[in-house]
């Protein structure tokens, strides 16, 4: 039908300025998501002959069928305007088309991994300075519990027995050595030999170690917090000025935090547990905690808490950043 | 009443053929309704001017109308009265409203913006339904979407305002005067303020300053060539001829001329009730018809639109299926969307398109509607005026005859090299009589000027003969000074002749020198004798055969031909002190000296036959349509070469093989000449059959409203029509035409206004070069938009991959922003600047259906091809950032959600390390950054491609086109400023980026360009190859 047309039009005026045009490549009149238009366009030009307009339903069934045609036309063996001859040839040429640039992202993908060590990260700016988490961590940092509701601690406590199973004295003894307090465990030799882990026992963490209170001290309402320093490649602290961590109340009365034992006593960590090497070869590198022990907290408020780390080379006061060199919690400790 | 509903039956079959066409081509879906509902309303319209125009006021004597319009012819109105019925409205035409056309391409692309800020908002309010712990952002991006709708949309308005403007300028007229009569006093005031029942006077040279009612005229003439179409001076008098008031002769027409006398009239109707005010007013009641630049951007649209939709919703359902949450589904498919937004591209295509306007100003096509700077490229059909803008608009001599010969005169502007031979004795002769025998004079305080440019007081004959003899002999006034006039007889239409007696400028002799032109063989009756080589000889029968000859080769050239004669009186008869009578005719008048003839024509423009080649050259058809006489339309249309050398008409055959024109076969001829009458009785199929049978044709004698079926006709056979006109009633042609051109200087207010472009110098030449920037803007959007179209997939990809492989997002929306309308906007605009790539005057004007601006292989090649390249490239700087900042490919993949919760601190990379979420959020912005760069060094590769779309980049030259410089400059100072200008301002998500991040996509942006270049040399070797048909666009 619509080859009938072209045709009949064509001659009456001067058309297509180029070969490529031609009448008798079908193929190449129809455009990208263009069918619906076409088809509309080419029921219009049917209904001319006709004199009178046609109802609407008549065209839209025109309409519908010019589309099917579109989509496959028997006559002319065509899906989408195309040949099966047609498509198998644009399918061959967009296959090797993308089987040479899927070659050539290969190709520079693999040269790129080779510039790139696996063991040590070319760059560490983004990482540093070191961010600070806190344990036990379930989605929030509002620590609510009553002390009367084991219910309402006992996650806490199940989540802090899990964090430190890795911590246990007897795995620490023996998958990793005690290495001398207060210098650098440094490593020399080649990138990808295995690196030795110190020891950081969980009997470190003395009352908070839950050896001695399993319940972390929450069933007295003296909760223990972990405090740990997200790991950086290579990161040393200054010498002989480990990184210490205090913590005090963020905003209100000072004294609504009476009291605060750390573990270490120090509350540092110890530069034995620096530099660190990667997890490829430092597979049994154990994170050093501080553990604080909230042993006089004011109850049944809101205490917003704030714990910093000191030193050389950390930074604790990025405004966008909440956990760089600092965290900041909240304890609701009820009675 | 004959000619009145002709006018506006003209009219009423327009619409009618607008509803068929509507179904007919169905070149858009909406007009069929607009015309629906617009009909009633037009029809309306109609019926009332019909009723207006039932007017019987040329029928009723001056005390009928007194009483009609209680005025009175001596005093006039009162000033209160006059005031009273001010309140009515001014005497003035209202402009057209332009504001619906202005905007029908920008409101295109504005429904785009829309989606884009309905969609903005949508997933602003998704998020806040999510209770997403940073709205912040979304909030950012709802506001960054508004305003760029915003701003763009005032961009775009403010081009397309200042193109209208400059029309605005130049269509202010000077406030016309009018001498009226008040309270018994003749006042002048400002003609707007006249009203009905004014009696006004008016002279040779003054507007009519409404229509009138003519109560007395002295030797009154008008100029209503502009309404009718007549170009003769019409005489006005009081009394009533005609049944038609636009016939009668007591009926002057507001913004006619009057040419000469002087008169008195009573105002019948004033603003848009006037004649022309009503004709005026139906032009803007003409449909505007989209015009192809706003049909090419509608099926852009479409494509995107389809596209954006598509993969959306493929995303959709694969989102869901891969099991996120319905919402966030929904927030994916809208961040599709807008990411296919092509956000920088409405100013874009304002911005090229307003450029080629500047240009096409500078070269005196005046572009009053942006969108049509594209419709006159795609042109196909030019129905051009004759006078003015094919020919100079002047008589000017052309041929002489004299000593049995004709000889040729210069008719270019000039005049520059008169070669003919001036040695003859009775060339002598012929040169005293053209000085003498002639009343025109050039005004005063021209010294300076050239002479063909100087202004004459005189008609056209004599301003032509005037000007000819002054660059042939020099000072002509002080010829006549030499030569006084003693008596005169002025040229009138009973005589056909003019005559003026003289003194010799040779003192010794004392005869007096009669000198006669006039109708040729009116002039050959009066003559015995006929000088040949300065000798008179008998007129006998052999030389006045010759004359014949002469005389009809002439005529048939379509030049209007004068006869010239002389006597010298014998002294003895005619002494010095003689006084000569003109109304007695004291002196012979037969028994003349014949000595030659003249012939005059309006001559075509020396450059419009090479601009008509140009035309042929460039598939276009040019059409004359004149008011002029078949026969000098036919010499003008050959002498331009609308009808060329070597065609004839059906009237040429028949001579040729001299048979009788009925027998002649009408297909053969190529050429047609069809008057305004065989027009009249021809049929809609005729009409149509002529149109597309013939190549070239001329119609003469037609009136403006004949124009209009001229233009329906074209337009029936899909031709993009151009039409040409000055007058008022060309305005329904005008408006109907795909692009209507109006003459900037013999154009009438209403036809500038019902035009879309204006010339400034009534040159056709003009025109072409208009097509020719038509054209080349049409290529060049283009290029533009596979400019714009390619990074749309680097900036689609990102999104994808982010969904289904759940990579932290490679590009965000705000960054995508900022490629779209900072560092892609000029350089998209400098393709405006590219050179043609060929002869673009030497293709077949574009099919409107079939050479689309955005075709299928222009959608794939841009986004499958180079799109797809440019993501990968940017791809590999991704991964190249994150891969040396800890987070290898493999650790990436599915990260996504854990590296979106803001509560995970201490994420772990690929070596161990734990980052913050902030610190993530940083890694995520120099990706953005990187990415960022990435696009713009592979753009930068794309637009150097798409210089070109068939030769190679060294074919066209590198640097020729600066600008292009430019914009890369321009991308690569606005990407360091973002980068790091900016880097701090974490609002715009830009970060300080490692110098070596910069050049990482360097290798991409040369294998873009080298594919490129290889499917440009396939093109150029398998010229309509499988290769061509679908790696062209």
């Amino acid at each position: 039908m619509r080859r009938q047309h072209r045709s009949r039009r064509a001659p009456t005026f001067p058309h297509g300025y180029r070969y490529r045009l031609d009448d008798q490549d079908e193929a190449n009149q129809n455009y990208l998501a263009d069918e619906e238009e076409e088809a509309e366009e080419e029921a219009r030009v049917m209904g001319v002959p006709n004199g009178q307009g046609q109802p609407t339903g008549n065209t839209w069934w025109q309409k519908l069928q010019l589309m099917n045609e579109y989509l496959w036309d028997p006559e002319q063996r065509m899906s989408l305007a195309r040949t099966g001859q047609s498509w198998s040839l644009i399918l061959v040429i967009y296959f090797f088309f993308y089987a040479s640039l899927a070659a050539v992202i290969t190709v520079c993908m693999y040269t790129l991994f080779l510039t790139i060590s696996t063991y040590m990260p070319t760059f560490t700016e983004r990482v540093k300075p070191p961010g600070v988490m806190i344990r036990p961590f379930a989605h929030s940092l509002n620590f609510n519990f009553n002390v009367s509701e084991p219910d309402t601690w006992q996650h806490y406590v199940i989540s802090l027995n899990g964090f430190l199973q890795g911590y246990n004295d007897s795995l620490q003894e023996e998958m990793n050595v005690d290495c001398p307090p207060g210098q650098y465990f440094i490593q020399d030799g080649n990138e990808d030999e295995d690196k030795k882990a110190c020891q950081f026992k969980r009997s470190f963490l003395k009352n908070c170690s839950g050896l001695e209170d399993p319940t972390f001290g929450y069933s007295t309402g003296q909760p223990c917090i972990l405090l740990k320093m997200n790991r950086i490649v290579g990161f040393r602290p200054e010498l002989g000025d480990p990184v210490k961590v205090s913590c005090k109340v963020q905003r209100g009365d000072e004294n609504d935090i009476r009291s605060i034992n750390y573990y270490p006593e120090s509350a540092s960590f110890d530069l034995r547990y620096y530099p660190y090497y990667g997890k490829l070869t430092h597979v049994n590198y154990t994170s050093p905690l501080v553990a604080m022990h909230f042993t006089d907290v004011v109850k049944n408020q809101v205490v917003p808490v704030q714990c910093q780390l000191k030193g050389k080379g950390i930074i604790n006061d990025v405004i966008n950043d909440h956990f760089v060199g600092r965290v900041i919690f909240t304890l609701n400790i009820e009675t | 009443f004959q000619k009145t509903p002709e006018i506006y039956s003209v009219e009423l079959s327009g619409t009618k053929d607008v509803k068929k066409t509507d179904k007919g081509d169905g070149k858009q879906k909406y007009r069929g309704l607009k015309n629906k509902c617009s009909n009633f309303r037009k029809n309306d319209q109609i019926e009332e001017i019909k009723e207006e125009l039932d007017l019987d006021d040329h029928k009723l004597s001056s005390e009928e109308l007194e009483k009609r319009y209680g005025t009175n012819i001596i005093t006039g109105l009162s000033s209160a009265r006059a005031a009273e019925l001010l309140a009515d409205g001014p005497n003035a035409l209202h402009p057209p409203k332009e504001t619906q056309r202005l905007s029908m391409m920008v409101a295109q692309l504005c429904t785009f913006y829309g989606i884009d800020l309905v969609l903005g908002s949508g997933s602003l309010l998704s998020y806040v339904l999510l209770i997403d712990s940073s709205p912040i952002t979304q909030v950012y991006l709802g506001a960054v979407l508004a305003l760029v709708v915003i701003l763009t949309g005032i961009f775009a308005y403010y081009q397309e305002a200042k193109s209208t403007n400059i029309m605005a300028s130049f269509s202010k007229m000077i406030p016309q005067q009018a001498l009226v009569i008040r309270d018994a006093e003749k006042k002048t005031i400002p003609s707007e303020q006249l009203v009905v029942g004014d009696i006004v006077e008016i002279k040779g040279g003054d507007q009519i300053p409404a229509d009138i009612r003519l109560l007395s005229s002295q030797g009154c003439k008008v100029d209503n060539s502009s309404l009718t179409g007549e170009s003769e001076p019409q005489s006005r008098s009081c009394d009533f001829t005609h049944d038609n008031p636009l016939e009668t002769k007591n009926i002057g027409f507001y913004s006619t001329t009057c040419l000469e006398g002087t008169a008195t009239g009573m105002v019948i109707n004033t603003g848009d009730r006037t004649i022309i005010g009503q004709i005026a007013s139906l032009a803007s009641g003409v449909g505007n018809e989209k015009t192809p630049i706003a049909i090419e951007i509608e099926h852009f649209v479409h494509i995107v639109a389809g596209v954006a939709v598509s993969i959306g919703i493929i995303f959709f359902i694969i989102a869901v299926s891969m099991k996120y949450p319905v919402l966030y589904s929904i927030i994916f498919l809208i961040g599709i969307i807008v990411a296919n937004v092509p956000e920088g591209l409405l100013a874009t295509v304002t911005v090229t398109l307003s450029l080629t306007a500047k240009r096409m100003a500078k070269k005196n096509c005046l572009v009053k509607n942006l969108e049509a700077v594209e419709t006159l490229g795609s042109t196909s059909i030019i129905c051009s005026d004759k006078t003015g803008t094919l020919t100079q608009n002047r008589m000017t001599v052309a041929h002489l005859w004299f000593d049995n010969q004709i000889f040729m005169a210069d008719t270019s502007e000039d005049h520059s090299n008169q070669i003919f031979d001036q040695s003859s004795e009775t060339w002598a002769s012929l040169a005293k009589i053209i000085t003498l025998c002639n009343r025109a004079e050039f005004k005063p305080g021209q010294e300076s000027i050239p002479i063909m440019k100087k202004t004459v007081v005189g008609d056209a004959s004599e301003t032509a003969l005037l000007k000819f003899s002054e660059v042939i002999l020099g000072d002509v006034m002080e010829v006549r000074k030499r030569n006084r006039k003693v008596a005169e007889i002025p040229f009138n239409s009973t005589n056909k002749f003019q005559l003026s007696i003289h003194e010799t400028d040779d003192p010794n002799d004392k005869r007096f020198l009669m000198v006669m032109k006039g109708a040729p063989e009116r002039i050959l009756e009066k003559c015995s004798t006929i000088m040949i080589n300065g000798q008179e000889q008998p007129l006998d029968q052999s030389t006045a055969k010759a004359f014949h000859t002469a005389y009809m080769e002439l005529g048939g050239l379509g030049e209007r031909v004068l006869g010239f004669c002389h006597l010298y009186l014998p002294a003895d008869e005619f002494p010095e002190t003689y006084s000569f009578d003109i109304d007695t005719m004291n002196f012979p008048t037969s028994s003349l000296c014949f000595v030659g003839l003249l012939s005059m024509i309006d001559p075509p423009r020396s450059t419009v036959p090479d601009a008509v080649t140009k035309c042929r050259s460039a598939g276009i058809k040019v059409i004359m349509v004149t008011g002029d006489h078949p026969i000098t339309a036919k010499a003008i249309a050959r002498s331009v070469g609308i009808i060329s050398a070597n065609s004839e008409t059906v009237e040429d055959i028949a001579k040729r093989l001299n048979i009788a024109v009925e027998q002649v076969n009408e297909w053969d001829a190529k050429a047609a000449v069809v008057t305004g009458m065989e027009l009249k009785d021809m049929s809609q199929e005729q009409l149509d059959e002529l149109l597309a049978n013939h190549s070239e044709i001329v119609f003469a004698r037609t009136s403006p409203q004949q124009k209009l079926i001229i233009v329906e006709g074209c337009q029936r056979l899909g031709a993009v029509v151009a039409v040409t006109g000055d007058g008022v009633n060309d305005s329904p042609a005008l408006k109907k035409a795909d692009i209507g051109i109006a003459m900037g200087i013999a154009g009438s207010d209403a036809a500038k206004n019902a035009a879309d472009m204006v010339l400034l110098d009534d040159n056709f030449a003009s025109i072409v070069t208009g097509v020719e920037e038509g054209r080349l803007i049409f290529d060049n959007l283009k290029k533009t938009i596979a400019y714009t179209l390619t990074k749309n997939i680097a900036e689609l990809c990102p999104f994808l991959i982010y969904i289904i492989v759940g990579l932290p997002l490679p590009i965000g929306t705000i960054t995508i922003l900022f490629i779209d309308l900072g560092t892609d906007i000029i350089p998209s605009i400098a393709l405006a600047y590219e050179k043609a790539e060929s002869d673009i005057m030497n293709r077949k004007p574009r099919h409107k259906k079939k050479d689309r601006l955005v075709n299928k292989p222009l959608a794939l090649y841009s986004y499958l091809h180079v799109g797809l390249m440019q993501s990968l490239g940017a791809f590999v700087v991704y991964f190249t950032v994150y891969s040396q900042e800890g987070f290898r490919p493999s650790t990436l993949i599915g990260l996504r959600l854990e590296w979106e919760k803001h509560s995970v601190n201490d994420l772990e990379d690929s070596y161990g390390q734990e980052w913050t979420r902030y610190q993530r959020q940083y890694l995520e912005w120099t990706g953005y950054t990187a990415f960022f760069i990435a696009i713009m060094v592979q753009q930068i590769a794309d637009l150097i491609i798409r210089k070109t779309r068939r030769n190679s980049i060294f074919q066209q030259g590198l640097f020729r086109n600066k600008v292009i410089w430019v914009g890369i400059a321009s991308q690569i100072i606005i990407a360091l400023i973002l980068s790091y200008g900016l880097g701090s301002i974490t609002a715009l998500n830009f970060t300080m980026l490692r110098a070596q991040y910069w050049f990482v996509a360097v290798p991409y942006a040369i294998l873009i360009w080298v594919y490129d270049e290889v499917r440009k040399f396939f093109i150029r070797l398998y010229p309509g190859g499988w290769w061509d048909k679908n790696m062209y666009y």
